[in-house]
């Protein structure tokens, strides 16, 4: 059912269908009656190949929500999912998964890595999962590009909380996905190793022709973005195409200023 | 995929392995409980003797040493036994019918009886044996009529050989006799004991029972095999009274020993019954620990959601898990669990529970079932515990794993309330059990009780946490944190509560058990003996000497005893069961047994006790369904039934016996027939002091005041308390142990939680006072649970057996009390402050 095993291939293929990412209508509500918290009240996106967008708002305007179920690591209680022209809402979880494996990376603002194996075991994770060999030339290949060659054997415990991040990164990219999801990557780094990491993602849009999702509050991560996309009270308010990091931060002010959002916030923050 | 899972399992062990020791321990500690109760079953169920004195005797005759009954009918019938209290015992007259047998060459009859001398205890048998034990002469002749032949060792001790003379003490007096002969050393079981032989006929008289023999000894004529005139003897004794049978080879020394059967028993019930339950609290204790292991690793099986790995492998991984450290935990807890077992036969061994030549049977099967027990546990608890993460969106698995899920699921709850039902209602039905039974019903009763605060471990935690929080809210930040943090984390709470409710139910249930009925038979006794001297010796008394200690002057009334066991039916319809209960035969008349004894009549007249009446005790005559004017059934030592006329129900039967009966209806049916006690009561305004030297000189018998009949007690009741606290301590030291476990495990787990509040401003006082007040709010809720469940057995248990409520020793319980406090205390104490031990703290 247009579910490609990716097998190593030296540049991507030319994309099928005309958008990477599509939500229609997509809803989240935990609890049920009176105390049921509204975490996204029907979203509707399109995100085109080798697109790089930042999704930012206030806390608890739902956008780890919105990133968990655009990449299906959790079910939305209405609308649909579109990965790459695959609808991915009501499929099994055992399918759900093999297309996480093979299609989707995935970085995590912490805890990332599983600290009994190696950086390089880490990195091979997703390849191991699916049944397929362990390929160490393609894992050292895309360690150096992230500029951890040498830290192949250490383990997670012995990197700081920024190699650990970029490690987090080579293992999203090492099978060269269609969609790389990165929920708040930058969050706890230092500005220095923040600028890494996201030329890493920018580049993995301009040469790999990946996908980049990422949600940031900082606007200077969202600076690096192709388009940043507002959320507030769990509906997108407002767009913005490639801009400079004041520029978002100033949208971004007007976007807490104007809505009534801070007592929203906190009820959807409970939520969470 | 399978070599992946199994790699991330190895790496998982190999990399923290820490974070599997309280798999470990739990699991090492299961194989060591199963394994010993499983060689002691395995044990039980080989246990065999082989025949000593009867080896040189090819056929036995004996009787069936188990009474028969029916219950049920039609497709529903069963047929089942008891043993007898004492022996059963053959016609003498089979003797002659055996020896008409075709086949047989020559027929003895065989009885063993005790004795008394100056010198010690002897034992007596008919001369008539000696060819067909291996005893022949090494000086003198056989003895004739008011002659005996001695052992070596019985000579010695009496200083006296051929020609001399030898003074005995029967149950009917005493006689002398001249020495006619003394045997050879052999190397049987007469050989260095004190042993006489006598002519048949004078063994018989001695005995007590003149007219039944132990046993028909019969060897076959040339040429005939053992199993021939086997089958012969069969032929032929077929349908005689007390049902004869005919054993040949291993079956012999069963007959010789009859302590054997009951050995077997025992042995049985600890390894089958009690193995049991000590099994299902071991895999149920195992598994709640394996499922909080898995549980802590749910972010972990969260991300590899996230990454790509399947449900499947998810569970595969748990699954490799299991079967890394399952094999290896249950081999190290093998050793141990060998150590328990020969160290508890040692000790039953010692209390002369086991005859001497039983040995303890160690063998690969129940080694194999420990280990393979632990494994299937580890490998079902941890599948079950990585269901719902392995199942669910990995999203809502990374929430959960930081908020436990509020409502338990609907199954476990019904589940739960079920077993707290069945426990009310087995409750119920232990009520009415007694003895052994009742110790096995009360912990049935506990293990369901411990199901239903399992299942419903989370509501009852959280229940307790704000119960027991309350004080705490009220006071300073730790306290409070600690009220909170109970609260929030019911489901971490209730799997450390649970093995110190575990702990407290069956050490409580299982002590105060024995401790209550001790106190009450105490207390009965006291108000029950009104006589003012009490005569006893060890060996026992011949039956004149009550009357001897009437004739002394001052003497009111005396009362000689004959202590042993009858069998009684009890229950009814379906639940009837024959149940081994304490009887006294009473030499004298029911009025002056009324003297001695203040038995706290309710019913009937107790002067009306004579040959063919008995008197009851007021809680058996509840279950055996026995009423004053009405006859009752009973089985006598020996098994021969009888129907007395109930005359009277009397209420102090638990300190003294539950049955009283003329002395003549017991004495011709015990091996035994010496009075265990002489009651002596003294006429109004006698010296007791010049009484009591009276009696001393004219019976030269050691002569107490009333507790000197405490002192000659139940052998089996007080090896039953010790079985209890070993039991206790068994399951207890489990529970106890896996309290620890848990403890320990979520102390560390929760290191981060510990190093934020640092982080935050606690002082690090601050944070061990949480911790000490947290420990003390599952100390506290599980001693409190696990007296409830202990008290909710015991009430209802000890109205039944004794009529009163339990008597719990203060002492005692606040030893087990301090002990769970103390415990819970040390075990989180000790890894908060090895995971505080960082002087900054890291975020």
């Amino acid at each position: 059912m247009g579910l490609r095993k990716r097998r190593q291939t030296p540049s991507a293929p030319a994309p099928h269908h005309a958008h990477a990412i599509e939500l229609h209508g997509v809803q989240r509500r935990y609890g049920r009656g009176r105390t049921a918290v509204h975490a996204l009240r029907g979203i509707d996106l399109a995100l085109p190949h080798g697109s790089f967008t930042a999704v930012m708002g206030p806390s608890g305007c739902g956008k780890s929500t919105f990133l968990q179920c655009a990449a299906g690591l959790d079910r939305p209680t209405a609308g649909t999912v579109k990965l790459g022209g695959t609808e991915i809402t009501g499929m099994s979880e055992n399918k759900l998964t093999a297309l996480r494996r093979a299609r989707l990376g995935f970085v995590f603002q912490s805890f990332n890595l599983l600290p009994s194996l190696t950086v390089e075991q880490n990195v091979l994770l997703p390849m191991r999962l699916a049944g397929a060999r362990p390929d160490r030339h393609r894992a050292h290949e895309v360690l150096a590009e992230v500029g951890l060659g040498d830290q192949a054997r250490r383990r997670p415990g012995e990197l700081s909380g920024g190699q650990q991040q970029r490690v987090a990164i080579a293992r999203a990219l090492v099978t060269r996905p269609d969609v790389v999801f990165a929920d708040e990557p930058t969050g706890a780094l230092d500005t220095n190793t923040a600028a890494e990491v996201l030329t890493l993602l920018r580049q993995a849009v301009d040469t790999l022709g990946a996908t980049v999702v990422m949600v940031t509050h900082d606007p200077v991560a969202a600076s690096y973005a192709d388009r940043v996309l507002f959320l507030a009270d769990g509906a997108i308010a407002d767009r913005l195409l490639r801009s400079p990091a004041h520029e978002i931060a100033e949208r971004m002010t007007r976007l807490t200023a104007r809505t009534p959002a801070l007592a929203g916030a906190r009820s959807a923050e409970g939520a969470r | 995929m399978r070599p992946l899972t199994n790699g991330l399992a190895r790496a998982a062990v190999r990399f923290k392995p820490s974070a599997f020791a309280g798999t470990f321990v739990a699991l090492a500690m299961a194989a060591a409980i199963v394994s010993a109760c499983g060689i002691l079953l395995e044990t039980g169920l080989r246990a065999s003797v082989p025949p000593q004195r009867y080896a040189s005797a090819p056929v036995v005759i004996a009787a069936d040493q188990r009474v028969h009954y029916v219950i049920g009918h039609g497709d529903g019938r069963s047929d089942e036994s008891e043993q007898v209290p004492d022996r059963a015992r053959l016609g003498a007259s089979l003797v002659a019918t055996a020896a008409r047998t075709p086949g047989a060459a020559a027929a003895a009859p065989d009885v063993t009886f005790p004795l008394r001398t100056a010198h010690g205890a002897l034992t007596g048998h008919g001369w008539g044996s000696a060819p067909f034990t291996g005893v022949a002469l090494a000086s003198g002749a056989a003895p004739r009529e008011d002659e005996a032949v001695l052992s070596p060792g019985a000579a010695r001790a009496a200083g006296t050989g051929v020609g001399g003379r030898i003074t005995v003490t029967a149950p009917d007096g005493r006689h002398t006799f001249r020495v006619s002969g003394v045997t050879r050393k052999a190397g049987g079981a007469d050989g260095d004991g004190l042993t006489a032989w006598f002519t048949d006929r004078r063994a018989g008289v001695l005995s007590g029972h003149p007219t039944t023999v132990d046993a028909v000894l019969v060897r076959p004529g040339t040429g005939i095999g053992a199993d021939r005139l086997a089958g012969h003897l069969e032929r032929t004794v077929k349908g005689a009274a007390h049902s004869p049978r005919v054993h040949t080879g291993g079956g012999r020394g069963a007959i010789e020993e009859p302590s054997l059967a009951n050995a077997k028993e025992m042995l049985i019930a600890l390894g089958g019954s009690f193995g049991g339950i000590a099994t299902a609290v071991a895999v149920f204790t195992t598994a709640g620990t394996v499922a909080l292991s898995v549980g802590q690793r749910g972010r972990e099986m969260a991300l590899l959601r996230a990454i790509g790995a399947t449900p499947r492998q998810i569970r595969r991984s748990v699954a490799a898990e299991a079967l890394l450290v399952a094999p290896l935990a249950g081999a190290v807890g093998l050793l141990p669990g060998c150590a328990l077992a020969r160290w508890w036969f040692g000790q039953l061994e010692e209390k002369g529970a086991i005859p001497g030549p039983v040995e303890l049977a160690i063998s690969w099967i129940p080694l194999l079932v420990a280990v393979g027990a632990g494994l299937l546990t580890s490998l079902l608890a941890g599948l079950m515990a990585a269901r719902r993460p392995a199942r669910i969106p990995p999203g809502r698995a990374l929430g959960e794993a930081a908020v436990e899920r509020l409502r338990p699921g609907v199954i476990r709850t019904v589940l739960g309330v079920a077993a707290l039902v069945g426990g009310i209602i087995m409750t119920g039905i232990a009520a009415s059990a007694s003895g052994d039974d009742a110790a096995n019903a009360a912990l049935g009763v506990v293990m369901l009780f411990m199901l239903a605060v399992a299942l419903l471990g989370p509501v009852i935690a959280r229940l307790c946490a704000w119960l027991i929080g309350l004080p705490l809210r009220a006071g300073p930040a730790p306290a409070h944190l600690a009220s909170a943090n109970s609260r929030a984390n019911a489901r971490r709470l209730a799997s450390a509560i649970t093995p110190i409710v575990l702990a407290m139910a069956f050490a409580s249930t299982l002590v105060f058990m024995h401790t209550s009925e001790d106190h009450a038979g105490a207390r009965q006794r006291r108000a029950g003996i009104v006589a003012d001297q009490v005569i006893s010796a060890p060996e026992g008394l011949p039956s004149g000497t009550a009357a001897r200690a009437a004739s002394v002057r001052g003497v009111a009334a005396s009362v000689g005893l004959l202590r042993t066991g009858v069998l009684v039916p009890v229950g009814s319809g379906d639940g009837r069961w024959l149940r081994t209960a304490s009887a006294q035969g009473v030499s004298g008349s029911g009025r002056d047994l009324a003297a001695v004894q203040d038995l706290d009549v309710r019913k009937g007249r107790l002067d009306a006790l004579g040959p063919g009446r008995v008197a009851v005790d007021g809680l058996l005559a509840k279950a055996a369904h026995a009423r004053v004017g009405h006859r009752l059934a009973l089985h006598l030592p020996d098994g021969t039934t009888i129907s007395p006329t109930v005359v009277a129900i009397y209420g102090r039967g638990l300190g003294i016996a539950e049955l009283t009966l003329p002395r003549t209806a017991l004495s011709g049916h015990v091996t035994s027939s010496f009075d265990s006690d002489v009651l002596v009561r003294d006429a109004q305004g006698a010296d007791r002091k010049a009484v009591a030297a009276a009696l001393g000189r004219r019976l030269g018998e050691d002569v107490t005041d009333r507790d000197g009949y405490a002192a000659a007690q139940d052998e089996e009741r007080k090896l039953n308390a010790w079985a209890n606290t070993v039991m206790a301590g068994v399951l207890g030291g489990f529970a106890a142990v896996a309290a620890v476990n848990t403890l320990v495990m979520t102390v560390l787990d929760r290191r981060r939680e510990l190093g934020m509040l640092r982080l935050i401003g606690s002082t690090r006082r601050q944070v061990l006072g949480m911790v000490r007040w947290e420990a003390l709010l599952v100390a506290t809720a599980g001693i409190g649970l696990g007296t409830a469940i202990a008290l909710a057995t015991l009430v209802p248990m000890m109205r039944g057996l004794t009529g009163e409520d339990p008597y719990v020793p203060p002492l005692t319980y606040a030893g087990f009390a301090g002990t769970a406090v103390a415990l819970g205390l040390a075990a989180t104490a000790l890894p908060a402050r090895a995971a505080l031990r960082r002087t900054t703290p890291k975020p």
